[in-house]
């Protein structure tokens, strides 16, 4: 709200600056955004919060000045008393409905002469932001920016049968809004009619038809009291916003209506030749008392954490307009200013105190703490899996939690459990990410497009899905994606290609670093995956997640021109297995016996059978089998290769004779010959 | 006689002067020591025809000659042999190391869990929250009915009339509530999202951190105590905080946070708009109201709230411009944290 302080100073003395204003508004909770000068006058950017609509006009600004400077207010004379109102003109009000109108005053002028308004107003509308028009409808608008209650003017000429009717639209009614913009009404929405149609949307806008032109002779002034509810509810189902419905939906004044009319129907006898011509009429069937709340010393005190003395409440309260009743036991009854539509609670006036107290002046303490902290089930994990994959050197990503259409399509993910969103943003961002795959793949396509080829990146965070019941359900995932190279290209290894196995051994370092045990990575498959090396990980019994290079088809969606690599575990899986507890193993006392073994196997034995066939003889010494070559082609079979695999043998108990590991080589080699048909190649 | 031995050992320190590297060293030991030709080597055979009373004397004297230059040429050959070794093994250390490169956390990331370490210590249990919500924990339980004018700043994504995606993790409170009977000190921290088109200062998606402590006889002066534990911590001991009235609908009286400006230290500059004051959270005194709802009794419970944007202190802490580079992934930018 734009505060002009020459306009204030027609309230109040106000010799301070214009920056002292500022930090000192801001202080008690208007807080200023910034200070102008324009239109012969320094305007201040007030940012009223919804709770305050009694600040959004110039006389609710000074009020709370009036409170912390302790000066008197002067406010504008209201207009004449209703009493000595003619009735040349007939002016009928009728309310069907008043819960959401609870109160309905008008009157009508004759005599008006639609002009320009004197040039003190125009600037002082145009310093408050809004454009004049013409006398009439800048006077509504003054009266507005002044008390911040919104009146409308209509021209009685065209209001046919001279009467007023506010009753709720029917279904399929239309009308012209003032902005020239055709509007589909509905049952919910509360209208202002004449005898025949409507004539305004009530406290939002007025209609086209009735509005004041150069020759409107006679006026009708409408200062209304609407439900907040309704305006906003109409406001928003409209997609229209107005100075009034702003107003009204934070909750006007409703002891202003008449006040107010009759400070513009002044106002345009003085600026505008009208006369009054008809009785105001005020229709108000139900008469809203100002709220009343209990306050007690004590516990204004205890909310704030200071002693607040009687006359600093009494005088403070009273400063704001409120009056307050002695109610014993250093309790009062306060009767809350109607203008005041945040006021419900104690808690409300409490706040009071607290303003004008001075935030700043409240004494910082610490409450002792009285229980141990607790971490999420959750922050060990991901804080050890971060350690983890930082040290190997990914680096952590978050992306967007919403995905495309064409997600799911390229990841043939499971479109009918997808969550849509009901408004989305964009048609790119109108589903919730299933996978964190998609999401990975195009940050390593952003970064191959800044010319970076060597991508290693990972992300931990939920992918969304519907349950069996159709409830949304969310999980947390790990992404790990790896392209272009396990390092830097360096001088030592000019070409560090990235390939499955850094993929898997960085699965590998991660499961081993969070002792999630035992796991295994075998053969798998997954539709984003190729068919090459797609693999499955298993922790426990559960399948935990999946690896491998992205299928080529998707690969070529992306237009990516270079393998990548991708892991997506389950976190679910992870928790449950992660942290095993560390159990010592004294040091050995005699030394490891070691000794390679070359064999030349078909191709597609899987190594891990190579494994199993070893582990199955149970040899006790055996501690360690490694793959430490492999080699195919010049002196290999085709479909051939062969394997160097490293022994390591140790007895905890005696020394080993080099008699007993020879033993258990000869036997290792014997099975896997008999096994695999596996020749032995001289080392 | 004692004149030809002067004479050769004369001659063998100048050539000794000359060695510089094995070939030399080579010349000169052969040169002098030869067992053919060696001059010390034929001046000892000369030894026959010396007169015989003077035989000891000058075999005595060319021993020690001999001696002599063995050893000095001994000594010659470990200088050179070290010499050698190390011009062989010399490395140009100023090559670039093995690049063992370490990935980065990332920025947000990394001041969630920093943030999230902070309230454990102070006691707080720290609760992960759905991101998919039902209205009522977001809105309705936190004192916003619908129609709700408050709504307004929370432009939100709704899955259906009664799902949506957080605008905050203020329902914490609500769940705490719900979950724990008082003293309660709870915290939660995420994702939230508001349906705001990308630009600078605006993503759909950000971060936030949720505060509540409900017990007996909270205050608002433990409201600022807290808070300046926090805040001197997450940003720098140094810093002030400034309170001002604000508007949440879930607590009252609210509050408005700001920091000393972290740029220029309060004197003003184009970061806090000449300001001193950078805004940086908003708290309150728990509404009696969300209090009642979830079964609290406000006689004799007080308590306070908060909520923060931890892209908005990222921002600040880093100096980042633009909310947009922390979901871009681009390595670019991680790679400076």
């Amino acid at each position: 709200m734009k505060i002009s302080i020459e306009w204030l100073r027609e309230y109040l003395e106000l010799p301070e600056t214009p920056q002292k204003l500022k930090d000192d508004l801001s202080m008690i909770g208007l807080l200023v955004e910034g200070v102008e000068d324009a239109y012969g006058t320094t305007v201040l950017e007030v940012e009223v919060t919804s709770n305050r609509p009694d600040c959004l006009s110039h006389i609710g600004v000074a009020r709370e000045l009036a409170a912390l400077y302790r000066r008197p207010l002067r406010l504008p004379g209201a207009g004449r008393p209703p009493g000595l109102a003619s009735d040349r003109i007939p002016c009928a009000v009728e309310v069907r409905d008043p819960e959401l109108c609870p109160r309905y005053t008008a009157l009508v002028l004759d005599g008006v002469r639609v002009g320009e308004s004197p040039d003190w107003m125009q600037r002082r509308l145009l310093a408050a932001g809004m454009r004049p028009l013409n006398t009439v409808v800048d006077i509504t608008n003054y009266v507005l920016l002044e008390t911040g209650h919104p009146l409308h003017a209509f021209d009685y000429d065209v209001l046919r049968g001279g009467r007023i009717v506010v009753a709720r639209a029917h279904s399929g009614q239309r009308m012209r809004t003032l902005d020239g913009v055709e509007r589909e009404l509905d049952e919910s929405m509360l209208l202002v009619n004449d005898g025949e149609g409507p004539v305004a949307i009530a406290g939002v806008m007025g209609g086209m038809e009735s509005e004041i032109s150069s020759s409107t002779g006679r006026v009708l002034l409408e200062s209304a009291y609407f439900q907040p509810a309704s305006v906003r509810r109409t406001s928003k189902k409209l997609g229209l916003s107005t100075e009034a419905s702003y107003r009204f939906e934070r909750g006007a004044d409703w002891d202003n209506t008449v006040p107010s009319i009759g400070r513009a129907c002044r106002l345009i006898e003085e600026l505008a030749g009208g006369r009054l011509a008809s009785s105001l009429q005020d229709v108000y069937p139900v008469r809203k008392e100002p709220v009343s709340i209990t306050l007690r010393q004590s516990s204004a005190a205890a909310m704030i954490g200071v002693p607040l003395e009687r006359e600093f409440i009494e005088s403070t309260l009273g400063r704001l307009h409120f009056s307050l009743q002695d109610a014993g036991d250093d309790a009062w009854t306060v009767t809350c200013p109607t203008y005041r539509a945040d006021m419900e609670m104690e808690a409300d006036l409490v706040e009071e105190l607290a303003r004008f107290y001075g935030y700043q002046n409240i004494p910082t303490t610490l409450p002792p703490s009285r229980s141990a902290g607790r971490h999420s089930p959750v922050y060990a994990l991901e804080n050890r899996i971060r350690e983890i994959l930082v040290g190997l050197g990914y680096s952590e990503a978050v992306n967007l939690s919403f995905a495309e259409e064409s997600d799911a399509e390229a990841f043939a993910a499971g479109t009918d459990q997808r969550i849509r969103l009901r408004n989305p943003l964009t048609e790119d961002t109108q589903y919730m990410r299933t996978a964190l795959a998609p999401g990975l793949v195009r940050a390593a396509k952003r970064n191959f497009n800044f010319d970076r080829r060597i991508v290693r990146l990972f992300e931990i965070g939920k992918v969304y899905r519907r349950g069996p019941g159709g409830e949304p359900t969310e999980r947390n995932m790990l992404g790990i994606l790896g392209t272009g190279g396990h390092m830097d290209p360096n001088w030592k290894q000019p070409k560090p290609e990235f390939d499955f196995f850094h993929l898997k051994g960085a699965v590998e370092a991660l499961l081993g670093g969070l002792r999630a045990f035992p796991y295994e990575i075998v053969r798998g498959d997954a539709g984003w995956l190729s068919p090459a090396d797609a693999a499955e990980l298993r922790i426990g019994t559960d399948r935990a997640g999946v690896l491998g290079s992205l299928s080529t088809a998707i690969g070529e969606t992306y237009k990516l021109r270079q393998p990548v690599f991708l892991a997506e575990i389950e976190f679910e899986g992870l928790a449950r297995r992660a942290f095993q507890p560390i159990r010592f193993e004294s040091l050995p006392k005699y030394p490891i016996a070691e000794r390679d073994i070359s064999i030349v196997v078909d191709r597609d034995l899987a190594y891990r059978e190579i494994q199993r066939s070893i582990a199955d003889l149970g040899i006790a010494e055996l501690v360690k089998v490694g793959l430490v070559d492999v080699y195919e082609g010049k002196n290999i079979p085709a479909g051939k290769v062969s394997l160097a695999i490293r022994l390591a043998f140790l007895d905890r108990e005696q020394t080993l004779t080099v008699e007993r590991v020879q033993e258990s080589v000869d036997a290792i080699v014997q099975c896997l010959y008999k096994n695999y048909g596996a020749e032995r190649r001289s080392l | 006689m004692r004149a030809s031995i002067d004479e050769l050992h004369r001659r063998f320190s100048e050539d000794f002067a000359t060695i510089s590297d094995m070939e030399t060293w080579k010349s000169v030991r052969d040169r002098f020591l030869a067992r053919e030709g060696g001059a010390i080597t034929s001046e000892m055979k000369r030894l026959r025809d010396i007169p015989s009373q003077d035989r000891p004397a000058f075999g005595q004297a060319m021993n020690r000659l001999r001696a002599s230059v063995e050893a000095k040429l001994e000594e010659k050959m470990s200088e050179l042999k070290a010499a050698t070794a190390a011009a062989h093994q010399a490395l140009d250390v100023t090559r670039p190391g093995f690049p063992y490169a370490l990935g980065s956390s990332h920025p947000i990331k990394r001041l969630q869990a920093e943030i999230e370490q902070i309230f454990v210590n102070l006691g707080f249990c720290v609760f992960d929250l759905p991101e998919i919500e039902r209205d009522y924990y977001n809105f309705e339980a936190l004192n916003m009915p619908r129609n709700h004018p408050a709504r307004d700043a929370q432009d939100t994504f709704y899955l259906d009339d009664t799902m949506l995606l957080r605008t905050h993790c203020t329902s914490v409170d609500v769940h705490a509530m719900e979950a724990l009977q008082p003293p309660i000190r709870a915290v939660s921290t995420g994702k939230v999202y508001r349906r705001d088109p990308f630009d600078a200062t605006h993503s759909p998606m950000f971060y936030q951190i949720d505060v509540v402590v409900i017990e007996e006889g909270i205050t608002m002066g433990d409201m600022k105590g807290m808070l300046e534990a926090f805040l001197k911590q997450v940003f720098h001991p140094g810093i002030r905080m400034r309170l001002r009235p604000g508007f949440f609908p879930f607590v009252e009286p609210g509050a408005e946070v700001d920091i000393s400006c972290i740029f220029c230290g309060g004197g003003g500059c184009s970061k806090c708009k000449q300001s001193g004051w950078i805004e940086i959270l908003g708290a309150g005194m728990c509404h009696p109201k969300v209090l009642r709802m979830s079964g609290i009794d406000d006689s004799r419970y007080s308590g306070f709230a908060w909520g923060m944007g931890i892209d908005r202190v990222a921002i600040l802490k880093y100096g980042v411009e633009d909310i947009r580079l922390f979901f871009e992934s681009d390595l670019r930018f991680l790679k400076q944290f």
